[in-house]
């Protein structure tokens, strides 16, 4: 298989509408009707929207539950891994300087509804 | 690696404190930022998320130890980039100011490649392998870790060596892993990227491939998923972390650090092999 083949990645689909998801106005969606409204390239692609979330939720691109906790209990280490899951503070700045630094509004990320404006 | 790769983190821990290295979990930390995320959105943000670590560092007065190439390349690089350019500087600490922090620039950035050669050193490394390793792996260095040439290529050799390994050279050592590719091509990153290394791997017949990069790794196993879940192609050589075998031939067990629970691939074949010291 070459880049470029037409076959979707189902994982990658998942992803893309996981974004769409968080997304509180779907261009795509919007222009059926609208259809003279011009569409605009959003601050985030929808690819990476789901990553960014649990960035600002969590403080880690990575996705860590319940089989994750147990793997790493099996291996002798705490279940929460020593990232912002477990460092508050440090979420709580992070958050801080997304917020002040106007980072959140330029993606136009609303904290209160989980979702990107578009 | 948290997140990802437990056993390797319990590797890395069990390594370092044989070798009587200082090392211990950063306090107080978050993502690196992720720069294959951030720094396209805009080099700025990804600037000022990642000098929260930079700061945080500076505040414990410790130096920041990286094994993930990713982590080690947006510290590094964001460090070498507030050094270069003091409107950067500025602008970051006027960012960073909101949550209490600031960087000066006084604090260290390094990969664990180079604790492993520069500090402790090769010699003393090879003084406490008690089992060389019978296996032959095939090397995953990662884009990131050629930064500087060929440096942290030639460490990782040297102590891939140290253990009794013996490393097949393939024409595809150097091809990227493809991750950073995922979100805009991911059939590229797939298919021509990560699935050749694969496909070579299993041609080879190699016991492991021998990785650094917890980036490199989460696209390992997302192409060994990918490949098994849609296209019916079953991979079997393990994806292990460089620390697990340095582990095994200090003389540690499999179950010391869980490398039983190692995932997509469980490296059943291989610690059978270790066992019967084949």
């Amino acid at each position: 298989m070459v880049s470029g083949d037409s076959e979707k990645i189902k994982s990658w689909e998942r992803l893309f509408e996981a974004g769409l998801k968080v997304t509180a106005h779907n261009q795509a969606e919007d222009a059926k009707y609208y259809p003279l409204r011009k569409q605009f390239r959003p601050p985030a692609p929808n690819i990476a929207k789901a990553s960014l979330k649990r960035d600002f939720e969590v403080g880690l691109v990575y996705y860590v539950g319940d089989d994750v906790e147990q793997d790493r209990a099996l291996c002798g280490l705490d279940k929460k891994p020593p990232t912002a899951h477990v460092f508050k503070e440090a979420l709580e700045r992070k958050r801080k300087i997304l917020e002040e630094s106007g980072i959140m509004k330029e993606l136009g990320f609303d904290k209160k509804k989980g979702l990107f404006k578009y | 690696m948290p997140a990802k790769m437990p056993w390797a983190e319990k590797a890395t821990f069990l390594v370092s404190r044989h070798l009587g290295i200082d090392f211990d979990y950063m306090k107080e930390t978050v993502c690196c930022v992720r720069p294959g995320v951030w720094k396209p959105l805009n080099p700025d943000w990804w600037l000022t998320l990642t000098s929260q670590n930079l700061a945080t560092a500076e505040k414990q007065n410790i130096t920041i130890v990286d094994s993930c190439n990713g982590c080690y390349i947006s510290h590094w690089e964001c460090l070498q980039e507030l050094k270069e350019d003091p409107e950067k500087l500025e602008m970051v600490n006027r960012n960073l100011e909101k949550a209490g922090l600031k960087v000066t620039l006084n604090v260290e950035v390094k990969h664990f490649l180079q604790v492993l050669y520069e500090d402790v050193g090769i010699e003393k490394i090879k003084e406490n392998v008690v089992n060389p390793l019978n296996i032959r792996i095939m090397r995953h260095i990662g884009c990131h870790a050629r930064k500087h040439d060929e440096r942290f290529p030639r460490y990782f050799d040297e102590i891939m060596r140290a253990t009794g390994a013996e490393i097949v050279d393939t024409p595809y050592d150097k091809t990227c892993c493809g991750l950073l590719l995922y979100f805009g091509d991911p059939n590229a990153s797939v298919f021509n990227r990560i699935g050749v290394k694969m496909q070579t791997a299993k041609e080879l017949d190699i016991d492991a491939y021998a990785l650094i990069c917890s980036g490199c790794y989460d696209q390992f196993e997302r192409a060994v998923k990918i490949y098994k879940d849609e296209k019916g192609i079953v991979f079997e050589t393990p994806i292990v972390h460089f620390s697990e075998l340095l582990a095994l031939s200090f003389g540690y067990k499999p179950e010391d650090f869980g490398m039983m629970y190692c995932r997509p691939i469980p490296p059943t074949k291989l610690m059978q092999k270790l066992k019967e010291g084949k």
